[in-house]
């Protein structure tokens, strides 16, 4: 069809250390990535990827990021991010690194890849942990699949129900 | 972004997931897009889909699984939690507790939340398209459209819902009837007349509404131009063939009674001045038509009414007194309700004339109370007209005539004084228009005379006992022998421009359907047919007899009864499929109707030098109901019909003033210029500022009408100021004349020039003894403090007076050389163009306009409401250089208003955005600003103009009114209106070589372009 293709690249952003989160945005994010593709591929690469180059999604608490670039050089983009080993912002760094979880084509397919992907990590971490965690990590694993069911359902509805939440 | 733009963008951005940042609680304000509302930690966020206002909003997915976990860091987030307002801890945020390890509740929280907000992103539809649009295209099925099961069955409660929502935005099925039933006669003619009720139709309006556009104006429905193309082709028709025009909505009125009586009340309307008035000879013996202009009483040459034609029926007639005259006022439909009401006040008619049924009538709604202010003065009680034919109490019946008329609204009014009995007969009768040479030819083809009957043995049988009894009288039958004679040579001549003007020619002809030829064909004319023949010469010599111009459609009740026993179509067409031999003549003998028609010449184009007589033709009078019966004859001998657009351009290329839009100082005139300024005020500002002229930079200051008024005051004042010193040189005597004829009436304006006012009550007679006396009467009558008001406020008016637009015309010519010169030379010796008499013109008329018919020297076609400027030295230097050189250019204008505008639209949208930004009670604040918005259109001069004639670098004089290229002359040509003062003043400054070119500018262009100037008398 009639559009610009793009590739979107699902990264976990690994720090050890957990202040690096607290400043953490995506114009952060997406100057660092930008000077590494400037640094590791010189001035073409970063204008070859400076095109439609986006930070499209940022979750500081799992550290998963959706990085957008045009299709023609998403390769430059992708082999730019191991490069990244520190976090710079304000003075300080953070050593972190990426880890590139899924390359795709549309938004979607990252997003159906990641709900699986974040699934197989909770019963990764729920065979894993000591008994008194396993409870707390029980109830939100059954929550996420529950809710799995429930959204085909009721989609009106879990706003009001979300809304009285909040109530309490 | 505008408003639809963001809210379609929020629409589809609602499910998305936004970013989770520890530090969005107090970046939120700032940027405000995208992470809005404080960020919580561990939550999903989630949009609720009914919220149209904070697309962003967070739904707090997890306060019970965070409410429970009692380690430290989970119980300092609760509490964060459970204030409201976002995050206090913003600006101080780094002080607050950072977890150092891991913990794999809030690790697998955070995935948790993850996932759902992910689900929500991902299964949720969140575009526009249906649900079975976003289905992959291998499982799209036909009709999945409207058959929900042929979707896949999860998707199947979706799309029952939208089918649903859909179904109630369809609009409801309006036809009530089917297709069948509509066309059904009955029904049909009922629809149509429930349709005419508003606006009136013609009887051709049928015929119309299939070929032509359609307009609704002035109370009726009436074709404006054909939708073909056909601009050239009826240019074509006008000069070479026959162009047809249904003018039936022209208004009649009718005066019966004495013929001094007449004259004497309709002489105050009209004066000798401005042409000849209703007492012209030819016209009074009913031999041809006459064309006036009407005026308030006693006020001329102020407070026009409008033009009129006007017909006397012709005297010498059998079975008619002279004492008892008739006579016909032609009206355009505007001009109607002013000049009934006029003259019903000249002729004492208040008394509406009563008939069999007397009813009290009802209070008069809102529109007739205007017209009928006098006459419930004078009587309560109005009187019901039968009417049997149009209010017939059985509706299916077919309209013929006016089918909005009042039953109770009396048309018809008498006086006991004068004995003048005024009815209004419009539409009781139809007029066609035909235009052009041919047209004798298809008149001849279609109208044959009616056979005369001589058979006594079937009198029973036929309806038509007036024809009967007229062809008993032999007087009337060999009158009708030779006006059978006159028309007949009638198709031997070439042009109806031949024929003296106006000429009259009465008829009674036979059913024109009958002799209805096979095909559509083209009339050809004739010449040989009778063209040295003694008795045409005589004919082009001395015109239509008076006698033949009798008719028996003056007789009202002979046309009621050709309208009632008319032969329907239907029966007609039996009457044909009947016949012996298939399309052989009908022979109807002594059923066939008689049609009584009067025939009007049209004359041409009657003034200036080139082209006299074009545009010339026939009206034909029918009586009602006979419309189309004719109508159809005449297009199936190869007549083209027009509409409103080719009436106009008819009286353009004619170079006569189109009604009502070239009167600007009547009523109608004046209506008409708003109704069209606001209509193209309208059709501009529908386009956008940058696609369409600043007629501010163009330096136009009104482009879509004329300020007559200011015009004519500017130049006034302008004229005053220069010309003060030698104002008190005396006039000549025929001016003083003039001036004393006119000072009883206008003595503000002539003290106020501050010349000497010649002595009023010297006993001197003009030609009027209805002019001085009732007008001296008026002024002691008036108040006087009314009187200056009065004076001031109407003093635009419109030179009207033949002798002084012949010398005005004269001074126009530029001072020739050749032979012209010669035959102009008398003219012009009568007066020179001097400052003297410059200055008696300009004295009697300050503020008036004159019409003047421009032709383009070169390049330039002008449109309505070019400029018609005062050309500077250096252009006529220039020209004078160089023949081909084009004009100048208007330098560009600055725009003040525009930075005013855009600050107040700077202002609204800062107001909107704060609007939006608060709570919604502060929604009315918002519509002040927008209503001081509304005063200023870019583009476009606010509030008061400033002074007309110099705003621009050329002087203004003038307007046009109609002006286009002319495919007769072949270059632009244009008719306006200039001020008189300003004209003079224009002429007595330029060389004689020279006198007379202007300057046109068209109000979207900067080019000015030369043009000749002449008044046509």
């Amino acid at each position: 069809m009639v559009r610009f293709k793009h590739r979107y690249l699902l990264c976990e952003l690994v720090s050890d250390d957990p202040r690096s989160r607290l400043t953490l945005d995506d114009r952060v994010l997406g100057n660092l990535v930008r000077d590494t593709i400037a640094r590791v591929h010189g001035t073409f690469g970063a204008a070859a990827c400076s095109i439609g180059f986006a930070v499209r999604y940022l979750n500081v608490y799992t550290g998963i990021v959706l990085l957008r670039c045009r299709k023609e050089f998403y390769q430059l983009v992708w082999s730019a991010l191991p490069f990244i080993t520190y976090l710079e912002n304000k003075g300080h760094r953070y050593p972190c690194f990426f880890n590139t979880v899924h390359v795709g084509g549309t938004i979607r397919t990252c997003q159906k890849f990641l709900i699986q992907y974040n699934r197989r990590q909770l019963l990764i971490l729920l065979q894993n942990c000591s008994d008194e965690k396993r409870e707390a990590i029980q109830k939100s694993v059954t929550r996420s699949c529950l809710l799995e069911e429930e959204s085909g359902e009721e989609l009106s509805d879990s706003g009001g129900e979300e809304a009285t939440e909040v109530m309490e | 972004m505008s408003n639809a733009k963001e809210r379609k963008h929020a629409k589809k951005m609602r499910n998305q997931p936004t970013n989770v940042t520890l530090s969005s609680g107090f970046v939120a304000d700032r940027s405000g897009k995208h992470y809005n509302g404080g960020g919580k930690p561990f939550q999903a966020q989630k949009q609720e889909p009914h919220s149209g206002t904070s697309r962003q909003r967070q739904i707090k997915m997890t306060p019970r699984s965070l409410a429970e976990p009692d380690t430290n860091e989970q119980s300092s987030s609760k509490l964060m939690f459970k204030k409201k307002g976002g995050w206090k801890a913003g600006p101080d945020g780094t002080s607050q507790e950072i977890p150092k390890y891991i913990t794999a509740a809030t690790f697998a929280q955070a995935r948790a939340a993850e996932i759902s907000a992910m689900l929500k992103a991902v299964t949720q539809k969140s575009s526009n398209s249906l649900v079975f649009q976003t289905l992959p295209r291998h499982m799209r099925r036909r009709a999945m459209s409207h058959n929900v099961k042929r979707l896949p069955r999860r998707l199947q409660e979706m799309a029952q819902k939208e089918a649903e929502k859909a179904v109630h935005q369809k609009k409801e099925h309006s036809k009530n009837k089917c297709h069948k039933a509509r066309r059904c006669h009955i029904n049909r003619t009922q629809e149509f007349n429930r349709r005419q009720k508003k606006n009136i139709w013609l009887e051709t309006h049928i015929w119309h509404a299939k070929r032509f556009h359609m307009v609704k104006r002035w109370g009726y429905c009436l074709g404006e131009r054909p939708t073909v193309k056909s601009h050239r082709a009826c240019y074509r028709a006008m000069t070479n063939r026959c162009l047809l025009q249904d003018l039936s909505y022209y208004c009649c009125l009718e005066l019966k009674g004495k013929e001094e009586e007449i004259l004497k009340a309709l002489s105050q309307l009209c004066s000798a001045d401005a042409g000849l008035t209703f007492a012209a000879v030819h016209c009074l013996s009913g031999k041809r038509q006459g064309s006036l202009m009407l005026y308030r009483a006693n006020k001329y040459p102020r407070e026009m009414l409008g033009p009129a034609t006007f017909i006397w029926k012709s005297e010498g007639t059998p079975g008619s007194t002279s004492e008892n005259r008739q006579l016909w006022i032609w009206l355009h439909p505007t001009l109607k309700q002013d000049i009934l009401e006029e003259i019903k006040t000249v002729c004492q008619c208040l008394e509406p004339v009563r008939s069999a049924v007397s009813i009290p009538s009802p209070p008069p709604t809102l529109s007739q109370e205007k017209s009928q202010t006098e006459m419930t003065d004078e009587k309560i009680g109005k009187k019901r007209k039968r009417k049997d034919d149009k209010e017939d109490p059985n509706p299916v019946k077919k309209i013929i005539g006016d089918g909005t008329r009042d039953a109770r609204q009396p048309y018809s009014w008498m006086s006991a004084n004068t004995g003048i009995i005024i009815s209004d007969l419009s539409l009781e009768m139809n007029r066609f228009r035909l235009i052009g040479p041919l047209s004798h030819s298809i008149l001849t083809d279609v109208l044959k005379a009616a056979s005369v009957h001589t058979g006594e043995e079937d009198i029973e049988e036929t309806p038509h006992h007036w024809w009967i009894g007229a062809c008993r009288n032999a007087a009337s039958v060999a009158l009708h022998r030779r006006q059978e004679a006159i028309f007949e040579l009638l198709g031997g001549i070439t042009s109806p421009a031949e024929i003296p003007a106006g000429t009259i020619l009465g008829l009674t002809v036979g059913d024109p359907r009958i002799n209805l030829p096979q095909k559509r064909s083209k009339a050809l004319s004739n010449p040989e047919k009778c063209q040295d023949n003694e008795q045409v010469r005589q004919l082009l010599l001395e015109g239509v007899p008076v006698e033949c111009a009798h008719s028996f459609i003056w007789n009202p009740v002979i046309c009621e009864s050709v309208t009632e026993n008319k032969i329907s179509d239907q029966d007609l067409n039996r009457m044909r499929s009947e016949l012996l031999v298939p399309g052989s003549q009908l022979v109807l003998g002594p059923r066939e109707s008689r049609i009584p028609v009067l025939l009007i010449q049209q004359p041409g184009r009657v003034t200036g030098e080139d082209r006299l007589g074009w545009g010339s033709g026939w009206d034909v009078i029918l009586p009602k109901g006979w419309g189309m019966a004719f109508w159809i004859p005449f297009i199936y001998r190869g007549a083209r019909v027009g509409g409103l657009k080719e009436a106009l351009v008819h009286s353009q290329y004619k170079r006569a003033p189109s009604i009502p839009g070239d009167f600007p100082d009547c009523p109608a005139g004046v209506l008409f210029a708003e109704e069209q300024a606001k209509n193209l005020l309208e059709k501009y500002k529908r386009r956008p500022p940058a696609k369409r002229p600043n007629y501010i930079k163009l330096g136009t200051v009104a482009p879509f009408w004329c300020p007559w008024e200011q015009l004519t005051q500017e130049w006034e004042s302008r004229v005053c100021a220069q010309g003060k010193p030698s104002v008190d040189s005396s006039p000549s005597g025929e001016e003083s004349n003039l001036r004393r004829q006119e000072s009883p009436k206008a003595p503000a304006p002539s003290a106020k020039a501050g010349t000497a006012v010649d002595n009023p009550t010297e006993p001197e007679v003009m030609d009027t003894e209805c002019q001085d006396q009732p007008g001296m009467k008026r002024v002691t009558d008036r108040g006087a403090p009314g009187n200056h008001a009065v004076l001031t406020r109407s003093q635009l008016c419109v030179l009207r007076s033949r002798k002084l637009l012949k010398q005005l015309s004269a001074w126009c010519e530029p001072c020739a050389k050749d032979r012209r010169a010669a035959r102009w030379a008398p003219r012009q010796g009568q007066h020179e163009l001097t400052g003297e008499a410059c200055l008696a013109l300009t004295d009697r008329f300050p503020r008036a306009l004159v019409w003047v018919s421009l032709s383009l020297l070169r390049k330039g076609s002008p449109e309505p409401h070019t400029m018609i400027c005062v050309p500077a030295e250096e252009d006529l230097l220039r020209l004078r250089q160089d023949r081909q050189y084009c004009g100048p250019q208007e330098p560009r204008h600055s725009d003040p208003f525009k930075s005013m505008i855009m600050k107040q639209k700077e202002k609204k949208k800062v107001e909107k955005r704060q609007n939006r930004g608060r709570a919604a009670p502060e929604g009315p604040a918002a519509g002040l600003p927008e209503a001081r918005q509304e005063a200023l259109t870019q583009g476009l001069w606010p509030g008061a103009l400033p002074a007309v004639t110099t705003h621009c670098s050329r002087g203004l004089l003038g307007y046009v009114t109609q002006g286009d290229f002319s495919m007769a002359v072949g270059s632009g040509e244009a008719l306006g209106f200039v001020s008189v003062t300003g004209l003079l003043h224009v002429l007595s400054s330029q060389p004689a070589a020279e006198r007379g070119l202007v300057l046109l500018r068209p109000p979207a262009s900067p080019q000015y372009r030369f043009a000749r100037i002449a008044i046509e008398v």
